[in-house]
């Protein structure tokens, strides 16, 4: 399988006063593509420093990041936005839809950056609703809607550019476990299209559903469990 | 994307109507106030250039002020000298004139009579609604004949047929027959000679009857060619002005009033719409503190789209234009209150409305720029915000 993620020795260090923090040291690993994987890790252990690198939300001091063959090193703003837009499909615990959008335009969102023409981006996005079982509520506001329907409408936010990798941030952890579970199920499906997707959890329970689990502690990775 | 982005700007707007309202009253006073002073200034200046085209701007009135220093010059004769001064000078014509009663029977008014040479007439194209102006016989032999402005004649011959009919012309008491020659049709004034309410008699008639001196009240001056009169009116003063000094004479023409004034309301209207001008920079000042809040409130939102792929450059494009659209709409209503404003000033003054594009354009495009420079800093601001720090903002 080929590679679609590739961290090479990546440090993340942040000054605060005249104090640095190293959230992150001299992480290496390799994700194929569509594997499932989840980063595990207590609360500030680094997980997160992680997957904003990966998500092209940061770039590392040191080291390098590669997506799809692409190093993120010295990437300016522009272009790590470019990355974001193509490669990346964010899921966030808090679902983070734009509360004054429906549905429909919140999935059309990430297509207004994209190069896709305008008249086949409604078509894409009632696509990904489709795919989420939510083309019945397209029209619908996030505050008319369910914890599961909010995270399913950003799940399709999320794939509705056809990034390489999903990336996940807590995704069930604002849900019930029932709703949990639909959501991982909607995962599965996804992985079964030979999508990657990378859930990022301190749910040991939630973790060990994906099929490789990478833990981190205090900045460092200890276990790469495939 | 700017259709995408002026979406997003109205959706914006709605969202915070009454705060969008108050943003917005800043440039609608400004452009409303920018409009209403360079229109109503345009109106005013079109509607003296219009009077005075009709006034007959190829004529220069050059008046004695005082006859003990330069009681010499002004004499009748002296008409010739002032004509020499430029060969742009069609003619001069020697005038005098004096309060008088005139009477018809029982009917008497107080009248202005102006003792003026036959060519009188034509040089400031008078008509006549019966009869006509005295001709050069009558008037270099002083025949006591008159023609009365419109409306002496309606006042004294109620009924018309004033043609053919004698007045009674009094110098003080003494009352002398005038028979009417012609009766001028309704005239706009020319400065202080109001046509309607003036009789008019021949030069000769008016020194033998009533001044009883050589003396003229003034001269009119008609050029060649109307594009010379501020030419010729400038050899002329300068003339006096070494002869005499300025002020022994005064010397005006429409055409000189009309740039005095034209340049006064000018100069006073671009005055007045700098310091509108001030209202706007003022209302964008307003915006950049409503843009400022908008940025703060929506930094979450700013974190999603930067997470979703929006690179710096879209995220300053989707807050300028929300600026650019607030100053548009604004400076669209400030147009037309503006228009409707200068509008009713101009029907309650009774000038023609004038639409002034120079204005609308000057506000429109300042009240653009404002939005341009107003917005700029909150969409950078906007555009900086760290996308990690952003997400994370509650």
């Amino acid at each position: 399988m080929d590679t679609i993620i590739k961290i090479d020795r990546a440090s993340r260090f942040y000054n605060v006063g005249d104090i640095t923090v190293k959230a992150l040291e001299n992480i290496s690993l390799e994700i194929k593509k569509g594997e499932f994987t989840s980063i595990m890790g207590p609360s500030g252990s680094g997980k997160s420093t992680l997957m904003n690198l990966i998500g092209c939300l940061d770039s590392p001091s040191d080291g390098n990041i590669y997506i799809d063959g692409q190093p993120t090193f010295n990437m300016d703003e522009e272009d790590l936005a470019y990355l974001r837009n193509n490669k990346v499909g964010f899921i966030f615990q808090q679902f983070n839809l734009l509360s004054k959008l429906t549905a429909l335009e919140n999935v059309i969102t990430p297509l207004l950056y994209s190069d896709v023409k305008k008249k086949d981006r409604v078509i894409l996005a009632k696509e990904a609703l489709r795919k989420v079982g939510l083309e019945d509520r397209m029209y619908h506001r996030p505050n008319e809607m369910s914890g599961g329907q909010k995270q399913r409408v950003a799940i399709a936010r999320a794939i509705v550019t056809n990034p390489s990798i999903i990336l996940a941030d807590e995704p069930t952890g604002a849900l019930d476990s029932k709703t949990g579970k639909q959501i991982m199920e909607v995962f599965w499906h996804l992985h079964e299209e030979g999508r990657t997707i990378i859930v990022v959890t301190h749910d040991i329970e939630l973790g060990n559903q994906c099929l490789r689990q990478i833990h981190i502690k205090d900045g460092h990775l200890v276990e790469d469990k495939k | 994307m700017i259709i995408e982005n002026t979406k997003l700007a109205f959706k914006a707007m709605i969202g915070s109507k009454l705060r969008t309202l108050l943003s917005l009253l800043g440039i609608v006073i400004g452009v409303a106030s920018v409009v209403t002073i360079l229109t109503l200034g345009q109106s005013i200046q079109t509607n003296i250039t219009k009077s005075i085209s009709s006034a007959g701007p190829d004529l220069i009135t050059f008046s004695p002020r005082s006859y003990s220093k330069s009681i010499s010059m002004f004499t009748e004769k002296y008409a010739s000298n002032i004509k020499a001064l430029s060969p742009d000078i069609e003619t001069v014509m020697a005038i005098d004139q004096g309060n008088s009663t005139i009477r018809v029977g029982q009917q008497n008014d107080s009248t202005t009579v102006y003792g003026v040479p036959s060519d009188y007439s034509n040089n400031l194209a008078m008509t006549f609604s019966s009869g006509e102006f005295f001709n050069l016989t009558q008037s270099i032999t002083s025949r006591q004949v008159v023609v009365l402005g419109s409306n002496v004649a309606t006042g004294l011959f109620p009924t018309g047929n004033a043609v053919g009919q004698n007045v009674m012309l009094y110098r003080g008491t003494q009352g002398k027959p005038y028979k009417v020659v012609g009766v001028v049709e309704d005239k706009d004034a020319i400065f202080s000679l109001n046509f309607n309410y003036s009789v008019f008699i021949p030069y000769s008639t008016y020194q033998s009857r009533f001044s009883k001196s050589s003396y003229v009240h003034s001269y009119i001056i008609k050029v060649t060619d109307q594009n010379n009169t501020l030419g010729v009116s400038n050899t002329v003063e300068n003339y006096f002005n070494t002869k005499i000094g300025k002020d022994y004479f005064r010397i005006i023409s429409p055409t000189t009033v009309a740039k005095m004034a034209t340049s006064v309301t000018s100069t006073l209207s671009s005055f007045l719409a700098a310091i509108a001008a001030i209202s706007l920079l003022v209302g964008g000042i307003g915006i950049m503190n409503i843009m400022l809040v908008s940025v703060s409130e929506r930094t979450k939102e700013i974190g999603i789209r930067k997470a979703l792929g929006a690179a710096p450059s879209v995220i300053r494009g989707q807050f300028i234009c929300e600026s650019l659209v607030i100053t548009l709409i604004g400076g669209l209503i400030g147009v037309a209150i503006g228009l409707i404003a200068s509008y009713a000033f101009s029907v309650s003054m009774g000038t023609t409305f004038v639409i002034s594009t120079f204005s609308i354009i000057l506000s429109m495009g300042f009240s653009m720029l404002i939005g341009l420079f107003f917005g700029w800093y909150p969409a950078l601001k906007a555009s900086k915000l760290d996308p990690i720090e952003a997400l994370n903002y509650e």
